[in-house]
Protein backbone atom coordinates (compact mmCIF):
# COMPACT_ATOMS: atom_id res chain seq x y z
CA UNK A 1 0.00 0.00 0.00
CA UNK A 2 2.64 2.44 1.10
CA UNK A 3 4.98 1.52 -1.76
CA UNK A 4 2.34 2.38 -4.29
CA UNK A 5 1.44 5.72 -2.78
CA UNK A 6 5.07 6.71 -2.48
CA UNK A 7 6.01 5.64 -6.00
CA UNK A 8 2.99 7.42 -7.45
CA UNK A 9 4.24 10.54 -5.69
CA UNK A 10 7.74 10.05 -7.09
CA UNK A 11 6.43 9.55 -10.59
CA UNK A 12 4.24 12.63 -10.35
CA UNK A 13 7.48 14.49 -9.66
CA UNK A 14 9.42 12.72 -12.42
CA UNK A 15 6.90 12.74 -15.27
CA UNK A 16 7.05 16.49 -15.71
CA UNK A 17 5.42 17.86 -18.81
CA UNK A 18 7.57 20.60 -20.27
CA UNK A 19 4.88 23.07 -21.32
CA UNK A 20 2.71 22.86 -18.22
CA UNK A 21 2.66 25.73 -15.77
CA UNK A 22 0.62 27.55 -13.16
CA UNK A 23 -1.89 28.51 -15.82
CA UNK A 24 -2.89 24.86 -16.08
CA UNK A 25 -3.34 24.64 -12.31
CA UNK A 26 -5.70 27.62 -12.47
CA UNK A 27 -7.60 25.94 -15.32
CA UNK A 28 -8.00 22.85 -13.20
CA UNK A 29 -9.24 24.95 -10.28
CA UNK A 30 -11.72 26.70 -12.60
CA UNK A 31 -12.91 23.29 -13.79
CA UNK A 32 -13.65 22.23 -10.21
CA UNK A 33 -15.15 25.63 -9.34
CA UNK A 34 -17.63 25.33 -12.22
CA UNK A 35 -18.58 21.83 -11.08
CA UNK A 36 -18.98 23.05 -7.50
CA UNK A 37 -21.21 25.97 -8.57
CA UNK A 38 -23.37 23.64 -10.63
CA UNK A 39 -24.24 21.52 -7.58
CA UNK A 40 -24.17 24.22 -4.89
CA UNK A 41 -25.48 27.69 -5.71
CA UNK A 42 -24.05 28.94 -2.39
CA UNK A 43 -20.50 27.96 -3.40
CA UNK A 44 -18.22 30.84 -2.36
CA UNK A 45 -14.75 29.73 -3.46
CA UNK A 46 -12.14 27.24 -2.29
CA UNK A 47 -10.46 27.25 1.10
CA UNK A 48 -6.90 26.18 1.93
CA UNK A 49 -7.96 25.56 5.57
CA UNK A 50 -10.67 23.11 4.51
CA UNK A 51 -8.14 21.51 2.15
CA UNK A 52 -5.64 21.06 4.97
CA UNK A 53 -8.23 19.51 7.26
CA UNK A 54 -9.23 17.13 4.43
CA UNK A 55 -5.56 16.21 3.99
CA UNK A 56 -4.90 15.64 7.70
CA UNK A 57 -8.19 14.30 9.07
CA UNK A 58 -8.95 10.66 9.73
CA UNK A 59 -11.83 8.83 8.13
CA UNK A 60 -13.40 5.48 8.84
CA UNK A 61 -15.16 5.18 5.52
CA UNK A 62 -12.24 3.91 3.42
CA UNK A 63 -9.82 1.04 3.65
CA UNK A 64 -8.73 0.31 7.21
CA UNK A 65 -5.02 0.70 6.43
CA UNK A 66 -5.45 4.16 4.86
CA UNK A 67 -7.56 6.22 7.28
CA UNK A 68 -5.84 9.43 6.17
CA UNK A 69 -3.84 10.92 3.26
CA UNK A 70 -0.98 11.34 5.74
CA UNK A 71 -0.58 7.56 6.16
CA UNK A 72 1.28 7.56 2.83
CA UNK A 73 1.89 11.25 2.14
CA UNK A 74 3.78 12.29 5.26
CA UNK A 75 4.27 15.76 3.75
CA UNK A 76 1.77 17.72 1.68
CA UNK A 77 2.25 17.29 -2.09
CA UNK A 78 3.17 20.96 -2.43
CA UNK A 79 3.10 22.76 -5.75
CA UNK A 80 6.26 24.63 -4.70
CA UNK A 81 8.11 21.30 -4.58
CA UNK A 82 6.91 20.36 -8.05
CA UNK A 83 5.09 22.95 -10.19
CA UNK A 84 3.87 20.17 -12.53
CA UNK A 85 1.43 18.99 -9.88
CA UNK A 86 -2.30 19.57 -10.49
CA UNK A 87 -1.75 20.66 -14.07
CA UNK A 88 -3.24 17.62 -15.82
CA UNK A 89 -6.97 17.17 -15.41
CA UNK A 90 -7.01 13.49 -16.39
CA UNK A 91 -4.24 12.66 -14.00
CA UNK A 92 -5.83 14.65 -11.18
CA UNK A 93 -9.17 12.92 -11.75
CA UNK A 94 -7.49 9.51 -11.82
CA UNK A 95 -5.70 10.00 -8.52
CA UNK A 96 -8.52 11.85 -6.73
CA UNK A 97 -10.73 8.96 -7.79
CA UNK A 98 -8.42 6.24 -6.50
CA UNK A 99 -7.28 7.95 -3.33
CA UNK A 100 -10.65 9.37 -2.24
CA UNK A 101 -12.14 5.90 -2.53
CA UNK A 102 -9.16 4.45 -0.61
CA UNK A 103 -9.24 6.98 2.24
CA UNK A 104 -12.86 8.18 2.43
CA UNK A 105 -14.63 5.26 0.81
CA UNK A 106 -16.39 7.62 -1.61
CA UNK A 107 -15.72 10.05 -4.44
CA UNK A 108 -14.54 13.51 -3.41
CA UNK A 109 -16.76 16.45 -4.29
CA UNK A 110 -15.55 19.13 -6.68
CA UNK A 111 -15.28 21.51 -3.73
CA UNK A 112 -13.10 19.09 -1.79
CA UNK A 113 -10.80 18.65 -4.79
CA UNK A 114 -10.51 22.40 -5.24
CA UNK A 115 -9.91 22.92 -1.51
CA UNK A 116 -7.20 20.26 -1.60
CA UNK A 117 -5.37 21.90 -4.53
CA UNK A 118 -5.75 25.33 -2.97
CA UNK A 119 -4.10 24.01 0.21
CA UNK A 120 -1.27 22.47 -1.81
CA UNK A 121 -0.72 25.81 -3.57
CA UNK A 122 -0.02 27.43 -0.19
CA UNK A 123 2.60 24.89 0.80
CA UNK B 1 60.88 -46.08 -21.56
CA UNK B 2 58.86 -45.93 -24.73
CA UNK B 3 56.77 -43.04 -26.06
CA UNK B 4 53.08 -44.05 -26.10
CA UNK B 5 50.81 -41.02 -25.64
CA UNK B 6 51.81 -38.16 -27.91
CA UNK B 7 51.49 -34.53 -26.94
CA UNK B 8 48.13 -34.22 -28.73
CA UNK B 9 46.60 -37.06 -26.71
CA UNK B 10 47.95 -35.74 -23.42
CA UNK B 11 46.87 -32.16 -24.02
CA UNK B 12 43.46 -33.39 -25.14
CA UNK B 13 43.09 -35.54 -22.04
CA UNK B 14 43.93 -32.91 -19.45
CA UNK B 15 42.11 -30.06 -21.18
CA UNK B 16 39.08 -32.35 -21.36
CA UNK B 17 39.39 -33.09 -17.64
CA UNK B 18 39.39 -29.34 -16.92
CA UNK B 19 36.51 -28.54 -19.30
CA UNK B 20 34.33 -31.44 -18.10
CA UNK B 21 35.09 -30.48 -14.50
CA UNK B 22 33.95 -26.89 -15.09
CA UNK B 23 30.89 -28.02 -17.05
CA UNK B 24 29.94 -30.50 -14.31
CA UNK B 25 30.36 -28.07 -11.41
CA UNK B 26 28.56 -25.18 -13.13
CA UNK B 27 25.85 -27.51 -14.41
CA UNK B 28 25.19 -29.28 -11.12
CA UNK B 29 25.73 -26.48 -8.63
CA UNK B 30 25.32 -23.28 -10.63
CA UNK B 31 25.04 -20.47 -9.84
CA UNK B 32 22.55 -19.94 -12.62
CA UNK B 33 24.06 -16.62 -13.65
CA UNK B 34 27.29 -18.42 -14.56
CA UNK B 35 25.53 -20.11 -17.47
CA UNK B 36 28.05 -18.55 -19.85
CA UNK B 37 30.87 -20.42 -18.12
CA UNK B 38 28.95 -23.69 -18.50
CA UNK B 39 28.37 -22.91 -22.18
CA UNK B 40 32.05 -21.99 -22.72
CA UNK B 41 33.10 -25.28 -21.09
CA UNK B 42 30.68 -27.14 -23.38
CA UNK B 43 31.99 -25.35 -26.46
CA UNK B 44 35.55 -26.22 -25.39
CA UNK B 45 34.54 -29.87 -25.03
CA UNK B 46 33.05 -29.72 -28.53
CA UNK B 47 36.26 -28.28 -29.97
CA UNK B 48 38.37 -30.86 -28.14
CA UNK B 49 36.19 -33.67 -29.53
CA UNK B 50 36.70 -32.39 -33.08
CA UNK B 51 40.43 -32.34 -32.45
CA UNK B 52 40.38 -35.86 -30.99
CA UNK B 53 38.48 -37.26 -33.98
CA UNK B 54 40.97 -35.70 -36.41
CA UNK B 55 43.86 -36.89 -34.26
CA UNK B 56 42.35 -40.38 -34.21
CA UNK B 57 43.16 -40.57 -37.90
CA UNK B 58 46.25 -38.34 -38.08
CA UNK B 59 48.04 -38.83 -34.74
CA UNK B 60 50.88 -41.15 -33.73
CA UNK B 61 50.50 -44.90 -33.24
CA UNK B 62 48.49 -45.06 -30.03
CA UNK B 63 46.47 -41.93 -30.75
CA UNK B 64 44.91 -43.58 -33.79
CA UNK B 65 41.50 -45.22 -33.50
CA UNK B 66 42.89 -48.11 -35.58
CA UNK B 67 45.26 -48.99 -32.70
CA UNK B 68 42.39 -49.53 -30.26
CA UNK B 69 39.40 -50.45 -32.37
CA UNK B 70 39.03 -54.04 -31.16
CA UNK B 71 36.39 -56.43 -32.49
CA UNK B 72 33.76 -57.52 -29.92
CA UNK B 73 35.33 -60.98 -29.75
CA UNK B 74 38.65 -59.47 -28.59
CA UNK B 75 36.84 -57.41 -25.97
CA UNK B 76 34.98 -60.48 -24.67
CA UNK B 77 38.19 -62.48 -24.58
CA UNK B 78 39.95 -59.73 -22.63
CA UNK B 79 37.13 -59.62 -20.06
CA UNK B 80 37.44 -63.41 -19.63
CA UNK B 81 41.18 -63.05 -19.08
CA UNK B 82 40.54 -60.37 -16.49
CA UNK B 83 38.09 -62.61 -14.63
CA UNK B 84 40.66 -65.42 -14.68
CA UNK B 85 43.09 -63.06 -13.03
CA UNK B 86 45.66 -62.97 -15.82
CA UNK B 87 45.52 -60.73 -18.82
CA UNK B 88 47.72 -59.48 -21.60
CA UNK B 89 49.41 -56.10 -21.22
CA UNK B 90 48.68 -53.58 -23.94
CA UNK B 91 51.04 -50.68 -24.50
CA UNK B 92 48.14 -48.49 -25.68
CA UNK B 93 44.48 -48.83 -24.67
CA UNK B 94 43.46 -52.36 -23.72
CA UNK B 95 40.24 -53.71 -25.27
CA UNK B 96 38.09 -52.84 -22.25
CA UNK B 97 39.67 -49.41 -21.92
CA UNK B 98 39.00 -48.76 -25.59
CA UNK B 99 35.29 -49.36 -25.04
CA UNK B 100 35.38 -46.72 -22.33
CA UNK B 101 37.24 -44.27 -24.60
CA UNK B 102 34.70 -44.59 -27.42
CA UNK B 103 31.79 -44.48 -25.00
CA UNK B 104 33.15 -41.33 -23.33
CA UNK B 105 33.69 -39.63 -26.69
CA UNK B 106 30.16 -40.55 -27.77
CA UNK B 107 28.43 -39.38 -24.60
CA UNK B 108 30.41 -36.15 -24.58
CA UNK B 109 29.40 -35.49 -28.19
CA UNK B 110 25.78 -36.21 -27.27
CA UNK B 111 25.87 -33.87 -24.32
CA UNK B 112 27.43 -31.04 -26.30
CA UNK B 113 24.69 -31.50 -28.90
CA UNK B 114 21.82 -31.68 -26.42
CA UNK B 115 23.33 -28.71 -24.55
CA UNK B 116 23.20 -26.53 -27.68
CA UNK B 117 19.56 -27.54 -28.23
CA UNK B 118 18.62 -26.78 -24.60
CA UNK B 119 20.38 -23.42 -24.77
CA UNK B 120 18.44 -22.61 -27.93
CA UNK B 121 15.02 -23.84 -26.82
CA UNK B 122 14.94 -22.93 -23.13
CA UNK B 123 17.25 -19.91 -22.93
CA UNK B 124 16.72 -18.71 -26.49
CA UNK B 125 20.46 -18.24 -26.81
CA UNK B 126 23.15 -19.61 -29.10
CA UNK B 127 23.09 -20.99 -32.64
CA UNK B 128 19.76 -22.83 -32.30
CA UNK B 129 17.79 -20.02 -30.57
CA UNK B 130 16.07 -19.29 -33.88
CA UNK B 131 14.86 -22.83 -34.40
CA UNK B 132 14.15 -24.75 -31.19
CA UNK B 133 10.88 -24.45 -29.27
CA UNK B 134 10.73 -24.21 -25.50
CA UNK B 135 8.96 -27.56 -25.37
CA UNK B 136 11.72 -29.33 -27.31
CA UNK B 137 14.28 -27.52 -25.17
CA UNK B 138 12.81 -28.78 -21.90
CA UNK B 139 12.56 -32.35 -23.21
CA UNK B 140 16.20 -32.24 -24.27
CA UNK B 141 17.12 -30.69 -20.93
CA UNK B 142 15.94 -33.83 -19.17
CA UNK B 143 18.07 -35.96 -21.51
CA UNK B 144 21.03 -33.60 -21.06
CA UNK B 145 20.76 -34.05 -17.28
CA UNK B 146 20.45 -37.84 -17.46
CA UNK B 147 23.46 -38.02 -19.80
CA UNK B 148 25.44 -35.87 -17.37
CA UNK B 149 24.79 -38.34 -14.55
CA UNK B 150 25.64 -41.28 -16.84
CA UNK B 151 28.87 -39.46 -17.70
CA UNK B 152 29.70 -39.07 -14.01
CA UNK B 153 29.19 -42.80 -13.49
CA UNK B 154 31.43 -43.50 -16.49
CA UNK B 155 34.12 -41.20 -15.11
CA UNK B 156 34.02 -43.19 -11.87
CA UNK B 157 34.37 -46.37 -13.98
CA UNK B 158 37.28 -44.87 -15.89
CA UNK B 159 39.04 -43.89 -12.65
CA UNK B 160 38.40 -47.38 -11.24
CA UNK B 161 40.09 -48.86 -14.29
CA UNK B 162 43.06 -46.53 -13.87
CA UNK B 163 43.40 -47.38 -10.17
CA UNK B 164 43.07 -51.08 -11.01
CA UNK B 165 45.81 -50.85 -13.62
CA UNK B 166 48.05 -48.90 -11.25
CA UNK B 167 47.93 -51.66 -8.62
CA UNK B 168 47.71 -54.78 -10.80
CA UNK B 169 50.52 -53.90 -13.18
CA UNK B 170 53.79 -52.06 -12.95
CA UNK B 171 52.48 -49.38 -15.29
CA UNK B 172 51.82 -45.96 -13.88
CA UNK B 173 48.93 -44.82 -16.09
CA UNK B 174 48.56 -41.34 -14.56
CA UNK B 175 52.29 -40.60 -14.93
CA UNK B 176 52.17 -42.01 -18.46
CA UNK B 177 49.37 -39.56 -19.34
CA UNK B 178 51.65 -36.74 -18.12
CA UNK B 179 55.03 -37.75 -19.58
CA UNK B 180 53.63 -39.82 -22.43
CA UNK B 181 56.07 -42.65 -21.68
CA UNK B 182 55.63 -46.17 -20.35
CA UNK B 183 58.24 -48.76 -19.28
CA UNK B 184 59.44 -50.72 -22.34
CA UNK B 185 58.40 -54.30 -21.57
CA UNK B 186 58.83 -56.90 -24.26
CA UNK B 187 55.65 -58.68 -23.14
CA UNK B 188 53.42 -55.72 -23.96
CA UNK B 189 51.22 -55.95 -27.03
CA UNK B 190 52.10 -53.16 -29.45
CA UNK B 191 50.33 -51.72 -32.48
CA UNK B 192 51.57 -51.07 -35.99
CA UNK B 193 53.71 -47.95 -35.76
CA UNK B 194 52.27 -44.87 -37.44
CA UNK B 195 53.69 -41.39 -37.89
CA UNK B 196 51.64 -38.29 -37.14
CA UNK B 197 50.44 -36.01 -39.94
CA UNK B 198 50.49 -32.71 -38.07
CA UNK B 199 50.14 -30.55 -41.18
CA UNK B 200 47.05 -32.45 -42.32
CA UNK B 201 45.59 -32.43 -38.81
CA UNK B 202 46.26 -28.71 -38.43
CA UNK B 203 44.63 -27.86 -41.74
CA UNK B 204 41.63 -30.08 -41.05
CA UNK B 205 41.18 -28.51 -37.61
CA UNK B 206 41.50 -25.00 -38.99
CA UNK B 207 38.81 -25.65 -41.58
CA UNK B 208 36.46 -27.49 -39.20
CA UNK B 209 36.79 -25.17 -36.19
CA UNK B 210 36.70 -21.85 -38.08
CA UNK B 211 33.78 -23.18 -40.14
CA UNK B 212 31.91 -24.22 -37.00
CA UNK B 213 32.65 -20.93 -35.24
CA UNK B 214 31.59 -18.90 -38.28
CA UNK B 215 28.38 -20.89 -38.62
CA UNK B 216 27.64 -20.67 -34.89
CA UNK B 217 28.06 -16.89 -34.91
CA UNK B 218 25.94 -16.50 -38.06
CA UNK B 219 23.13 -18.67 -36.65
CA UNK B 220 23.29 -16.98 -33.25
CA UNK B 221 22.62 -13.61 -34.84
CA UNK B 222 19.27 -14.77 -36.23
CA UNK B 223 16.18 -13.54 -34.34
CA UNK B 224 15.33 -15.94 -31.52
CA UNK B 225 12.14 -17.98 -31.88
CA UNK B 226 9.17 -16.42 -30.07
CA UNK B 227 11.08 -13.76 -28.15
CA UNK B 228 9.48 -10.30 -27.92
CA UNK B 229 11.42 -7.52 -29.57
CA UNK B 230 10.92 -3.79 -29.34
CA UNK B 231 9.96 -1.76 -26.31
CA UNK B 232 6.85 -1.80 -24.16
CA UNK B 233 3.83 0.32 -25.09
CA UNK B 234 4.39 3.83 -23.71
CA UNK B 235 0.84 4.31 -22.40
CA UNK B 236 1.06 0.96 -20.60
CA UNK B 237 4.39 1.95 -19.06
CA UNK B 238 3.05 5.37 -18.04
CA UNK B 239 -0.13 4.06 -16.40
CA UNK B 240 0.99 0.77 -14.88
CA UNK B 241 4.68 1.52 -14.47
CA UNK B 242 3.95 4.56 -12.30
CA UNK B 243 3.21 2.33 -9.30
CA UNK B 244 5.14 -0.87 -10.01
CA UNK B 245 7.41 -2.39 -12.60
CA UNK B 246 5.69 -2.49 -16.00
CA UNK B 247 5.58 -6.26 -16.42
CA UNK B 248 6.17 -7.32 -20.02
CA UNK B 249 2.83 -8.64 -21.34
CA UNK B 250 4.62 -11.89 -22.32
CA UNK B 251 4.81 -12.80 -18.61
CA UNK B 252 1.06 -13.25 -18.31
CA UNK B 253 -1.44 -15.48 -20.07
CA UNK B 254 -4.40 -13.71 -21.66
CA UNK B 255 -6.79 -15.15 -19.07
CA UNK B 256 -4.62 -13.70 -16.30
CA UNK B 257 -4.54 -10.27 -17.98
CA UNK B 258 -8.30 -10.32 -18.56
CA UNK B 259 -8.99 -11.15 -14.90
CA UNK B 260 -6.46 -8.58 -13.73
CA UNK B 261 -7.90 -5.77 -15.82
CA UNK B 262 -11.43 -6.66 -14.70
CA UNK B 263 -10.45 -6.08 -11.08
CA UNK B 264 -8.51 -2.84 -11.14
CA UNK B 265 -10.73 -1.31 -8.42
CA UNK B 266 -9.15 -3.83 -6.05
CA UNK B 267 -5.75 -4.40 -7.62
CA UNK B 268 -3.92 -6.46 -4.99
CA UNK B 269 -5.51 -4.27 -2.34
CA UNK B 270 -5.08 -0.97 -4.20
CA UNK B 271 -7.60 1.03 -6.15
CA UNK B 272 -5.94 1.19 -9.58
CA UNK B 273 -9.05 2.14 -11.54
CA UNK B 274 -8.53 3.56 -14.99
CA UNK B 275 -10.81 5.60 -17.17
CA UNK B 276 -12.75 2.96 -19.22
CA UNK B 277 -11.33 3.84 -22.66
CA UNK B 278 -7.78 3.79 -21.32
CA UNK B 279 -8.46 0.54 -19.50
CA UNK B 280 -9.68 -1.24 -22.61
CA UNK B 281 -6.80 -0.01 -24.77
CA UNK B 282 -4.25 -1.25 -22.21
CA UNK B 283 -6.22 -4.46 -21.86
CA UNK B 284 -6.11 -4.99 -25.63
CA UNK B 285 -2.34 -4.38 -25.68
CA UNK B 286 -1.79 -6.94 -22.91
CA UNK B 287 -3.98 -9.58 -24.56
CA UNK B 288 -2.38 -9.04 -27.98
CA UNK B 289 1.07 -9.61 -26.49
CA UNK B 290 0.26 -12.20 -23.82
CA UNK B 291 2.27 -15.29 -22.99
CA UNK B 292 0.51 -17.49 -25.58
CA UNK B 293 2.04 -15.36 -28.34
CA UNK B 294 5.63 -16.06 -27.25
CA UNK B 295 8.00 -18.94 -26.58
CA UNK B 296 10.23 -17.62 -23.80
CA UNK B 297 10.87 -19.52 -20.58
CA UNK B 298 8.87 -17.02 -18.43
CA UNK B 299 5.94 -17.10 -20.87
CA UNK B 300 5.66 -20.87 -20.34
CA UNK B 301 6.90 -21.31 -16.80
CA UNK B 302 4.74 -18.58 -15.22
CA UNK B 303 1.56 -19.78 -16.94
CA UNK B 304 0.74 -22.18 -14.12
CA UNK B 305 -1.04 -20.19 -11.40
CA UNK B 306 -1.20 -20.62 -7.69
CA UNK B 307 -4.90 -21.41 -7.07
CA UNK B 308 -4.74 -19.52 -3.77
CA UNK B 309 -3.50 -16.32 -5.43
CA UNK B 310 -4.08 -16.87 -9.16
CA UNK B 311 -3.21 -13.42 -10.51
CA UNK B 312 0.06 -12.81 -8.71
CA UNK B 313 3.16 -13.77 -10.75
CA UNK B 314 5.26 -14.00 -7.59
CA UNK B 315 2.85 -16.59 -6.17
CA UNK B 316 3.21 -19.01 -9.10
CA UNK B 317 4.84 -22.38 -8.39
CA UNK B 318 7.67 -21.60 -10.84
CA UNK B 319 8.43 -18.26 -9.20
CA UNK B 320 8.40 -19.76 -5.71
CA UNK B 321 10.64 -22.64 -6.76
CA UNK B 322 13.21 -20.51 -8.53
CA UNK B 323 13.38 -17.87 -5.77
CA UNK B 324 13.22 -20.10 -2.70
CA UNK B 325 16.93 -19.73 -1.89
CA UNK B 326 16.69 -15.94 -1.72
CA UNK B 327 16.29 -14.62 1.83
CA UNK B 328 13.11 -12.65 2.51
CA UNK B 329 15.31 -9.75 3.68
CA UNK B 330 16.55 -9.28 0.10
CA UNK B 331 13.01 -8.56 -1.10
CA UNK B 332 12.36 -6.22 1.82
CA UNK B 333 15.62 -4.33 1.32
CA UNK B 334 15.62 -0.80 0.01
CA UNK B 335 17.51 -1.85 -3.13
CA UNK B 336 14.77 -4.33 -4.13
CA UNK B 337 11.61 -3.23 -2.27
CA UNK B 338 9.23 -6.04 -3.16
CA UNK B 339 9.04 -9.49 -4.69
CA UNK B 340 7.40 -7.97 -7.73
CA UNK B 341 10.36 -5.70 -8.50
CA UNK B 342 11.81 -8.16 -11.04
CA UNK B 343 14.07 -5.52 -12.54
CA UNK B 344 15.93 -5.03 -9.27
CA UNK B 345 17.85 -8.26 -9.94
CA UNK B 346 16.95 -9.23 -13.53
CA UNK B 347 18.80 -6.72 -15.70
CA UNK B 348 16.69 -7.60 -18.74
CA UNK B 349 13.32 -7.87 -16.99
CA UNK B 350 11.66 -5.33 -19.29
CA UNK B 351 12.46 -7.43 -22.36
CA UNK B 352 10.67 -10.46 -20.93
CA UNK B 353 13.72 -12.65 -21.63
CA UNK B 354 15.05 -13.09 -18.09
CA UNK B 355 18.44 -14.46 -19.17
CA UNK B 356 20.23 -16.30 -16.37
CA UNK B 357 23.36 -14.25 -17.07
CA UNK B 358 21.47 -11.02 -16.37
CA UNK B 359 20.67 -11.98 -12.77
CA UNK B 360 22.50 -9.97 -10.15
CA UNK B 361 21.20 -9.39 -6.65
CA UNK B 362 22.23 -5.84 -5.70
CA UNK B 363 25.08 -5.95 -3.18
CA UNK B 364 23.21 -3.49 -0.94
CA UNK B 365 20.27 -5.89 -0.74
CA UNK B 366 22.50 -8.61 0.70
CA UNK B 367 24.01 -6.54 3.51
Amino acid sequence: MKVCCLSACLVAAACAVAHAGSGDTQKLLDFYANQAKATDSAFGGFSAERGESLFRSNSTGGKPDTPSCTVCHTNPMAVSANPQRYTDQEKAEKWFGRNCRNVLGRECTAREKGDFITFMLTQ
Amino acid sequence: LIAVWDLGVRLFHWLLVAAVGIAAVTGLFGPLNRLSLHVAAGATIGGLLVFRIVWGFAGTTYARFSSFAFPPSAIAAYVKELQAGRHAVYLGHNPLGSVMVFALLAILALNVTTGVIVLGGVDKQGPLAFAVSYETGTTLRAIHQILAYVLLVMIVGHLTGVVHESFRSKAKPVLAMITGEKPDTSVAITANPARAWPAFAGLALLVLLTGAAYEAIALSSRPALGVPTGSLDSTYVKECGSCHMAYPPSLGTSSRWIALMAGLADHFGEDASLEPKLMSSIRAYLINNSAEKWDTRPSHALAESNPGDPLRLTATPFWSRTHRAIPAAVFRSKAVGAKGACNACHGDAFTGRFDPQKIEIPARALQ
